[in-house]
């Protein structure tokens, strides 16, 4: 008799997770700025504020192609779409150029063609390994990831290039109407693929695809097609990225490609706690990649251990992914 | 095939061979212009292969196609879009966070120099739902929001919308929709009728054949054994005989089994939203029903019983002790089983092979200490596979492979081989074919006679009528009455279920 009783308690849990779940990435987020806020004055700074977008240049470059291939896989991270390897491409293509200008003399313009050549090259390869092997994502782009690095060593003999190209310099420090020049390019390239991918007829049907391929499919639309395109669209997104990983390097240095592809994560599925449908949107991305910088740029203001910083990114994803599967778990 | 003029399509000596099967031999379907055309069937009798050939999924070996007096020579879906066929499919095909816009324009969008044209589509759709399918839908609304049947009306919206459309394919689109919701639906499809388009209705739900169709085709063994014309509300009958090719006297099983003293006893069960104040007792060797309408509490109150949910107050009580369930795993222990509702999501692995999803639930028996015992294991599973009449004959075979009865029996044989005590079965026989659903009548009877309590809950009433020593009859969350099948006539039950009123000749 008194059996029956206790699911009183459990009912309302489920009613609490259903209506924090959602939110619960945003919350933990709101916490940490709380914090840093009280623990580090300087914080709340304006030009705390122009580091913060400063840094997050190349992370939001990246989540756009990886946005990208996430609304045309699908959201489902073992079965959908996914693109480890954006970074590895970056940072490969980065090489590429850092190489070309410092040890071979190139002028930048042909240098970032070749750069951006080999970005989208990788996302082909990405495509081909996808689409017609048919390799699941998350695999191919990890493997294929591996492989860029490794390339970028080789290209590179692992020593760091220093790029002193007027150009990039001015990428880097250049100011418009007291703007950051780098954070303006950001925000054009960001609409450019907003209007693409949210705006036009084919985005929308790229979304079709990521949403339920069969419905895609009897809708007339080429499921295949637009999922190619998203990965060669990340690998263009990486070859726009490489340009800022030099710019906010002053240069190519080994290992740039690992702390990105954490942000990059982070930052995309974040931003789907943005989205009033929760799923993984182009702005929610900048906007994820934005807040993940700021909490770097946090934490070393505060002066918080760098190996500190990894775990408790680390930690961040588990609660960003966790509270996407419960709310899916709860929405059924 | 008289006068091809009238005929908006006709297919003609249809023949179509699959390795060792002949789905087609030969096979007619013909649609008259302006008529809703039903075609009829068990599982296998070949609707779906004619449907696939006509949508250019298959392609045909023989034989003809006219579609409006044009011969086909070639089928693709590309052609048959083009020459205005469209098709309704089971599965909804919908993207649960795209707007109800995005759905129905989905594919051939309206885009202008500044991208999408949101509020044109928005509107766009807002209207043809109204006018077309009399549904009042916001086209900004998320698809997921959406009851079932209005995503339904969405999925024909996008079907329709390029108004192209003349001739459109149902494959059973009522399936996942309750009895309101079907009214619905089929409000909007005399509408589709009104405007001149010609329809082919694919069901197992004879009753709804025989309320919406003009004419029906009858299917059997890849053949088209009969047409009825001028359907009416009588000739259910006419159509089981033809689809079977037996009897539908031996339709339900000789009631043989002996109620004896109560298994499972509930008194005061109610959660706070669903269903209140539930009182109610199941012999063993009893057949006991549950009818209601969707939303009348059905679906929660067995969830409930079998611990998938919890109830606020009340106690269960089975053989006169008192009964806690946390979890479905603990209803097994206690020899509780639940036959889902949805067995393809709920009910069976889909990709293990018959053998393994029959020992599913008690690999401890065929297991030495930690291994399992793979040689006893697939003997007991064909053992009572074979009791079951599974088809293929083969337990090795994949179950998403096997028709939607024979994945029914496999869901049955599991709990069979754990000698459970009370099995309640959620819409035993959903999407299942005539021959399969004789076949799990008769496995329930046995059940029962063997001793078992069953609790069918269903929302066939014949087949309630036709299984159950008793009906109870849940409305608006309470049991409002406790009927014995002998003394209790359709109409009556109908009546009961839908709070009282007599319904209009809906079935007959």
């Amino acid at each position: 008799m008194t059996s029956l009783a206790s699911p009183r308690q459990s009912f309302d849990i489920g009613r609490l997770a259903r209506a924090v779940a959602p939110s619960l990435p945003l919350i933990v987020f709101l916490a940490m700025f709380v914090y840093l806020g009280i623990a580090s004055p300087s914080f709340l700074e304006p030009s705390t504020f122009a580091l913060i977008l400063k840094q997050s240049i190349p992370t939001t470059i990246v989540s756009l192609g990886l946005a990208t291939v996430v609304m045309a896989g699908g959201d489902d991270v073992v079965s959908g779409g996914i693109d480890l390897s954006i970074p590895a491409a970056a940072v490969l293509a980065a090489a590429v150029v850092a190489d070309l200008v410092t040890n071979h003399a190139w002028f930048i313009g042909p240098a970032l063609l070749i750069g951006l050549l080999t970005a989208v090259a990788c996302g082909l390869v990405n495509a081909f390994l996808v689409v017609l092997v048919g390799m699941t994502p998350l695999l191919a782009t990890f493997a294929s990831a591996t492989a860029f690095v490794g390339i970028g060593k080789v290209v590179t003999a692992s020593r760091r290039i220093n790029v002193t190209d007027p150009l990039v310099v001015w990428l880097r420090d250049g100011v418009i109407a007291g703007v950051p020049v780098g954070v303006i390019a950001a925000c054009v390239i960001s609409a450019v693929f907003y209007f693409v991918l949210h705006r036009t007829r084919w985005g929308l049907n790229l979304q079709a695809v990521g949403g339920n391929r069969d419905a895609a499919e009897i809708s007339g639309l080429s499921p295949a097609k637009f999922i190619a395109t998203a990965f060669v669209i990340a690998g263009l997104a990486a070859g726009i990225g490489s340009i800022f990983v030099l710019a906010r390097g002053s240069g190519w240095a080994p290992g740039t490609e690992e702390n990105m592809m954490m942000e990059m994560v982070l930052a995309t599925f974040l931003g789907a706690a943005f989205s009033p449908r929760r799923i993984v949107t182009l702005w929610g991305a900048v906007l994820g990649a934005v807040l993940v910088s700021a909490l770097s740029v946090g934490f070393g203001s505060v002066g918080i251990d760098i190996f500190w910083t990894g775990c408790i990114k680390g930690g961040l994803i588990l609660v960003v992914v966790a509270s996407s599967a419960l709310s899916r778990k709860v929405n059924i | 095939m008289t006068t091809s003029s009238a005929h908006i399509l006709e297919m003609s000596g249809i023949t179509k061979a699959f390795p060792g099967v002949l789905a087609l031999d030969n096979a007619n379907l013909s649609v008259q212009a302006g008529h809703i055309h039903g075609l009829v069937g068990e599982n296998g009798a070949g609707k779906s292969t004619i449907i696939k050939v006509l949508a250019g999924v298959y392609r045909r070996d023989s034989g003809q196609i006219i579609i409006d007096g044009k011969a086909m020579a070639e089928v693709t879906p590309a052609l048959v879009h083009a020459a205005g066929l469209r098709f309704i499919h089971q599965e909804l095909h919908l993207v649960p966070h795209f707007t109800v816009a995005e759905s129905v324009f989905m594919g051939q969008e309206q885009q202008g120099w500044f991208g999408i044209k949101s509020r044109a589509m928005n509107e766009a759709a807002e209207r043809f739902l109204e006018e077309t399918l009399n549904a009042e839908i916001r086209g900004r609304t998320l698809v997921r929001d959406l009851g079932i049947a209005h995503r339904k009306l969405v999925q024909i919206a996008r079907a329709l919308i390029d108004n192209q459309a003349r001739v459109v394919v149902f494959d059973e689109p009522t399936a996942p929709l309750a009895s309101a919701e079907i009214d619905q639906l089929f409000d909007a499809i005399a509408r589709l009728k009104a405007h001149g388009i010609s329809m082919i209705y694919v069901s197992h739900y004879l009753g709804e054949i025989t309320s919406i169709c003009d004419r029906v085709a009858v299917f059997r063994n890849g053949r088209d054994v009969g047409v009825i014309d001028d359907i009416g509300l009588r000739d259910s009958g006419r159509m089981i005989n033809m689809m079977v090719g037996r009897d539908i006297a031996d339709f339900y099983p000789v009631k043989n089994h002996a109620p004896s003293e109560p298994l499972l006893t509930i008194e005061g069960l109610a959660d706070r939203k669903h269903f209140s104040d539930i009182n109610l007792e199941i012999k063993r060797g009893e057949i006991v029903g549950l009818a209601g309408l969707i939303g009348s509490g059905r679906e929660e109150l067995v969830d409930t019983i079998y611990g998938l949910r919890r109830a606020a107050t009340g106690r269960m009580l089975l053989d006169g002790k008192p009964l806690t369930l946390k979890s479905p795993a603990d209803a097994v222990k206690h020899g509780i089983v639940l036959v889902p509702r949805d067995r393809r999501q709920d009910g069976l692995v889909l990709d293990m092979a018959v053998a393994d999803n029959i020992n599913l639930a008690s690999l401890q028996d065929v297991a030495r200490a930690f291994l399992i015992d793979r040689a006893a294991a697939v003997k007991r599973a064909e053992s009572v596979a074979d009791r079951l009449d599974v088809r293929p004959h083969n337990v090795g075979a994949i179950s998403r492979l096997l028709s939607g009865g024979n994945q029914q029996k496999v869901v049955l044989a599991r709990w069979l081989v754990t000698g459970s005590r009370l099995f309640i079965l959620d819409e035993p026989t959903v999407g299942v074919d005539v021959g399969a659903k004789v076949e799990i009548y008769r496995l329930i009877e046995k059940l029962a006679g063997e001793g078992a309590a069953v609790f069918v809950s269903s929302s066939d009433p014949n087949e309630l009528l036709g299984l159950c020593d008793r009906i109870l009859v849940l409305l608006r969350g309470t049991i409002i009455a406790d009927v014995d099948t002998a003394t209790t006539s359709l109409d009556q039950l109908i009546a009961l279920t839908t709070g009282g009123e007599l319904q209009h000749g809906a079935t007959a």
